[in-house]
């Protein structure tokens, strides 16, 4: 398809007196001979015939799509601004109040986490070696797994960054993930807009620990 | 004589071979010339005994000596094939709710000023018998067949090591090896059987040595000759290799789990 895109001048009227239509076409003629001229209402013959002589392009009664005017464009281009700022500074208020959490109780464990040893943590958890199958954790706040969890997880944070295999039970928010989306390499697990959100981490991404 | 180093052979699960492999080790112990005392913490359940062919020679045993009925002398039996060797044996009578804390430390510390190597043979799970075996031990040796059952209750039995210890609860730290036993390489193969690369993975700890499975030890066991003294078992020969590096000697880890499927054993097998 072969397109072309034209931005058209237009003069819309409707026709009350024939005889002032046709003085004011006679008057103005340069100024509107390269217009499209809308006429409502019905046309007469001998106005199509003036036309015709004149060699106006002319259409009858067409709705054309009108834009809007420059006053209100701003407006709404002001309310969207608006909007935006205020999602900025939420997602912002958002980030301190994990940072601050993930600062004020943090804990770090070093050791593997064997079968039959139970974790409970109120606040944070980051966890640098394996949890084995058989050890249970439970996570009020945000956990943090960097070797793999085989073992039993219920996380109740904002978010999780682990890898588990097809062993493990990890459960965040209340509802039990499918592990088949934890295999292999780090996820993150996120709580967003009521949805649970699982994105591969990559290599890179992890450099802050 | 200097302190000796007492080391509790243990495994969570039972049925993996921790007394055969506690007769056999004390063996090759003795074989490479130290003297070793095997004890048998299995109080109620008494079978090492059996397997060390010593069944008719036991008078007194170990709650005898804890409750001073017995000297640790009178009740230390001599091996039949190594003078090294001395075995105390487990009571048959009594259970493990005999033992206490200050009764165990007494016995073992007398039992590490006698001998160079004490090896003691937990009762399997991880009960009362299990904590006193590995209160007062130096070191522990962890028996695991390559199957998860095993492994996860090792891993749970390493996890009370950790926390319950003398030692570590002193700020130190227990010597923890790994004995992977019963492999069968073809099963190892065909990734019917934990790896042992995965094993050390889950369980994070030094390996010392990897056991083939081998059908002579049942019957060895049965005949009280642990298969140690066979020279043509591969079991046996795997416990030698174990037994000297547990002694200091540098020995190379042999790849049980690939050796059975060489071209080599394979064409063995055709013309057998």
């Amino acid at each position: 398809m072969q397109s072309n895109q034209y931005s058209v001048k237009v003069f819309e009227c409707s026709i009350d007196n024939e005889d002032e239509f046709i003085e004011f076409f006679d008057t103005n003629y340069t100024l509107f001979k390269d217009h499209l001229i809308v006429i409502n209402g019905e046309i007469s013959e001998r106005i199509m015939d003036y036309l015709n002589y004149k060699s106006l392009v002319f259409a009858n009664n067409l709705k054309l799509p009108k834009g809007r005017t420059r006053r209100a464009l701003e407006e709404e281009l002001l309310a969207e601004r608006r909007e935006y700022n205020i999602d900025r500074f939420l997602a912002q208020m958002e980030i301190e109040k994990l940072s601050n959490r993930l600062q004020n109780n943090l804990r770090v464990y070093n050791e593997i986490i064997r079968s039959g040893r139970e974790l409970n943590i109120d606040g944070d958890l980051l966890l640098l070696n394996r949890v084995n199958s058989g050890a249970n954790i439970y996570v009020s706040g945000n956990f943090i797994a960097i070797k793999l969890v085989e073992g039993f997880v219920w996380c109740n944070g904002n978010f999780m960054i682990l890898s588990a295999s097809s062993k493990a039970t990890i459960i965040f928010k209340g509802v039990e993930l499918d592990n088949s989306y934890l295999k292999g390499k780090l996820n993150r697990v996120e709580y967003k807009n009521q949805e649970i959100v699982i994105t591969p981490v990559f290599e890179k991404e992890i450099s802050w620990v | 004589m200097g302190l000796g180093i007492v080391i509790a052979v243990i495994s969570g699960k039972g049925g993996v071979g921790k007394t055969t492999a506690v007769a056999n080790l004390g063996l090759g112990i003795a074989m490479n010339g130290k003297s070793c005392a095997v004890v048998d913490f299995d109080i109620g359940q008494r079978n090492l005994d059996m397997i060390l062919g010593l069944e008719n020679r036991v008078v007194y045993d170990i709650v005898q000596v804890m409750n001073g009925k017995a000297t640790l002398q009178q009740a230390l039996i001599k091996s039949k094939v190594e003078d090294n060797l001395r075995f105390l044996a487990a009571s048959q009578i009594d259970d493990k709710r005999v033992l206490n804390s200050q009764k165990v430390k007494k016995l073992i510390d007398e039992l590490r000023a006698k001998f160079e190597y004490v090896l003691l043979d937990s009762p399997a799970g991880i009960e009362s018998g299990f904590e006193h075996t590995i209160e007062f031990a130096d070191a522990a040796i962890i028996v695991v067949n390559p199957e998860v059952s095993s492994i996860r209750d090792a891993d749970k039995a390493i996890g009370i090591l950790d926390s319950k210890s003398q030692k570590v609860k002193e700020g130190g730290e227990v010597g923890k090896y790994l004995i992977i036993n019963r492999i069968v390489p073809d099963m190892v193969q065909s990734g019917e059987m934990l790896k042992s690369e995965d094993i050390l993975d889950i369980l994070n700890i030094g390996l010392i040595g990897k056991i083939p499975e081998d059908s002579g030890v049942i019957d060895a066991s049965n005949q009280g000759k642990p298969v140690i003294l066979d020279k043509n078992s591969e079991a046996g020969q795997a416990y030698k290799r174990i037994s000297a590096r547990l002694c200091g000697k540098k020995v190379d880890m042999k790849d049980v789990e690939s050796a059975d499927t060489s071209l080599f054993k394979k064409l063995a097998g055709i013309f057998k």
